[in-house]
């Protein structure tokens, strides 16, 4: 059942011929270069928000993407509106695929009240309700869960939507995530299991955390497609994704889609990540998306240079923007701490305690 | 009205609002062609079809989690755990994400799920079938624990639960099933969450309990009556949220109060209240307040004599209720 495919770094040179989900149809124009623009927003953004934070500018902590852009756009981008993402701590940038405006997406780092979560969760960790994002929770895989129950109504309910879950190769170790798979196949549910094996789990390498070669072919045990793509080849990625999201749309039940990609930085802004040689940083930041489909356009006579620094007066014309909104934004009052804990106010009994005194008038109480 | 039985109560309680509202499904361990292991969802797969009456993977955390994605988007999902012994690896479903989703979304994304628990000892059922495990999840704002005591609140705190934009966890004690028979409305009714109810009115000692120890509650204050003493008895039926209020009002009038309760003794829901009546009513006790409850071991242990010991009774009540009034 489960197929495999061995890294395609010549997937880019296959032509492409139509979008009906077949993972061997051609691209057009349109859509190689709106693969590559995404590429060098959501870049733009995370070095943007890598920045922010060596200055101080926000607290807390960020998990940087950078280095994976092929896989957060080629999975995630033209979804449906009613589709879901459910993304882990490091898929903050699969939002600006979703829609999820800027704006509120730099205010969710710097805690204001105007972030979609008001400023509760921690910097990155980044729903938003209008546009179907999950959430997340840092407990790992906690959102795969979550995610599968929600193509489980979409089943239910007959709706055409789908759910794009996303998750690291760490994820892959928890019981958490095998239940969910599982589970989609018992029901053949809407939904597509996106691995974005970057080979670390903060410091544990993948050979700790797995007896196995390629992630993909886990879905074997669960009786669905699974599939390694280059995470580095956003056409490959992006042919690969459609062709899951067309059957899970079509009611064919779900997909595993291994990613392998590479983070260039540590897990977090306050990991170096020393536990990684030089020498394969190198290696995998020889292999940056971003270049890589520049020369691929270039060859396809889509490409300027001027097209590109045109993209980046945009993006960083956005992003200024997005960051005077988040700086200018309040935080919300100290007592909002007590709201959204149920569809009922607390408030009142948390502020005001009432003291009593007996009523009794009995000899030994007065 | 018709005699129900606690069991029936709860079947007639999901057959009713799986009729009113297409959208709650019930998806657990053998609730379908089974019916349930205690019969509980007895006859829902004939009535609504396998698509409502789900014959889940043997898998809680999934059990639980899928419900929470179901819920977000417009479904009313009624998850079982078949005994509260194995929700552990529910666990990280029900405190990491349905109690927080409401408030680490600021309220924007929400899972109203009601999570059946059978839950309870006094059945020779053992370490693994017989845990009172409430309090792990008093212990965690955003969910709201309910633990009905009669047939009528089984059938009425279950239907309010369903309607509930909250999640909600419902204990119900597998002791009490077909133990105790009561006339119920066959009518459209629901039990306001979040309210204790004064079972006994009395006026020397306080005694507040829930689920099948509130039934032998109720059987040590009519012995003490015998005795000459008059007991209020408290069933608090919603867990979390708590009705301080009632339990505070009936102490500053009886300036006594007995807690009793199945959990374990430590951080029980008894420590709580004691600490609430020690905090905001600390001027109308007249004796130290007593509680009643299993002992610190890690469960209930199986051979008859052990489980005895281990189980509040009517003696063991009484024996409290009489030390706190002669005090």
């Amino acid at each position: 059942m489960a197929t495999k495919t061995k890294e395609r770094p010549l997937a880019l040179e296959t032509e492409p011929n139509s979008q009906s989900g077949n993972g061997t149809a051609p691209l057009s124009p349109e859509i190689l270069k709106r693969l590559y623009s995404y590429m060098l927003k959501c870049r733009t953004v995370e070095e943007k928000a890598r920045t922010l934070f060596k200055q101080g500018r926000y607290s807390g902590n960020y998990y940087p993407a950078v280095g994976q852009e092929a896989t957060t756009v080629g999975t995630t981008i033209d979804l449906e509106e009613a589709d879901y993402i459910a993304p882990s701590h490091r898929d903050f940038s699969s939002h600006i695929l979703k829609g999820t405006p800027l704006k509120f997406l730099y205010a969710q780092l710097y805690a204001r009240k105007t972030s979609p979560d008001q400023g509760r969760s921690s910097p990155a960790h980044c729903g938003y309700a209008p546009l179907n994002v999950i959430t997340p929770s840092s407990t790992i895989a906690a959102q795969l869960n979550i995610g599968t129950g929600i193509a489980h109504a979409y089943k239910m309910q007959k709706k055409p939507n789908i759910v794009m879950a996303l998750s690291g190769d760490g994820s892959t170790s928890l019981g958490f995530w095998h239940e969910a798979l599982n589970f989609a196949g018992v029901y053949k549910l809407p939904i597509v299991y996106i691995v974005q094996n970057n080979l670390w789990a903060e410091s544990v390498s993948l050979k700790q955390q797995t007896a196995v070669e390629d992630l993909s072919i886990k879905a074997q045990a669960y009786g669905f497609p699974g599939i390694t793509v280059d995470g580095n080849d956003v056409v490959a990625v992006y042919r690969v994704t459609r062709e899951a999201i067309h059957r899970a749309r079509t009611g064919g039940g779900p997909t595993l889609i291994e990613c392998k990609t590479y983070r260039w930085y540590g897990h977090s802004m306050i990991d170096p990540g020393t536990y990684r040689s030089p020498e394969e940083i190198e290696y995998w930041k020889s292999k940056d998306p971003i270049p890589f489909m520049e020369r691929y356009l270039a060859k396809h006579n889509l490409w300027s240079d001027s097209w590109k620094e045109e993209l980046l007066q945009q993006f960083n014309k956005e992003i200024d923007e997005a960051v005077e909104f988040a700086e200018k934004s309040p935080y919300a009052e100290p007592e909002e701490c007590l709201d959204h804990v149920y569809s009922f106010s607390i408030r009142e009994r948390e502020l005001n305690r009432k003291i009593w005194t007996s009523s009794a008038t009995t000899p030994a109480n007065k | 009205m018709a005699l129900s039985t606690y069991i029936d109560a709860i079947n007639t309680a999901l057959t009713e609002e799986m009729r009113r509202d297409e959208r709650v499904y019930i998806i657990g361990e053998d609730v379908g062609v089974m019916g349930g292991a205690f019969k509980a969802t007895k006859g829902l797969l004939e009535e609504f079809g396998p698509e409502r009456v789900i014959d889940s993977p043997l898998a809680e955390g999934i059990i639980v989690s899928s419900s929470i994605g179901a819920a977000m988007v417009g479904m009313r999902p009624v998850p079982e755990i078949q005994f509260s012994d194995f929700i552990t690896p529910a666990m990280d479903a029900l405190t990491q994400q349905a109690a927080k989703l409401r408030y680490r979304s600021a309220g924007t994304q929400t899972c109203p799920i009601t999570l059946r628990v059978c839950y309870g000892g006094g059945v020779s059922g053992g370490l693994y079938h017989s845990q009172t495990n409430t309090t792990w999840f008093i212990h965690e704002p955003g969910l709201i624990v309910l633990a009905p005591s009669t047939p009528y609140d089984a059938k009425g705190l279950l239907k309010a639960a369903i309607r509930d934009d909250n999640p909600v966890i419902y204990f119900e004690h597998k002791k009490l099933y077909r133990s105790i028979k009561e006339e119920i409305p066959e009518d459209d009714f629901v039990v306001p969450i979040g309210k204790a109810i004064v079972r006994r009115e009395g006026k020397d000692v306080t005694a507040v309990s829930y689920g099948y120890t509130m039934q032998l509650t109720l059987q040590a204050a009519e012995k003490m009556q015998e005795k000459g003493v008059s007991v209020e008895v408290i069933d608090l039926r919603t867990l979390s949220p708590i009705d301080k209020d009632s339990f505070l009002e009936s102490v500053a009038e009886t300036s006594r109060l007995v807690i009793v309760q199945e959990d374990h003794r430590t951080l029980g829901i008894g420590s709580e209240i004691s600490a609430i009546v020690a905090e905001e009513a600390f001027d109308c006790l007249d004796a130290p307040i007593a509680r009643v409850t299993a002992p610190d071991v890690p469960a209930i242990p199986f051979a008859a004599p052990l489980e005895k010991f281990y189980m509040p009774s009517v003696e063991k009540i009484m024996s409290a209720i009489e030390r706190t009034v002669g005090y």
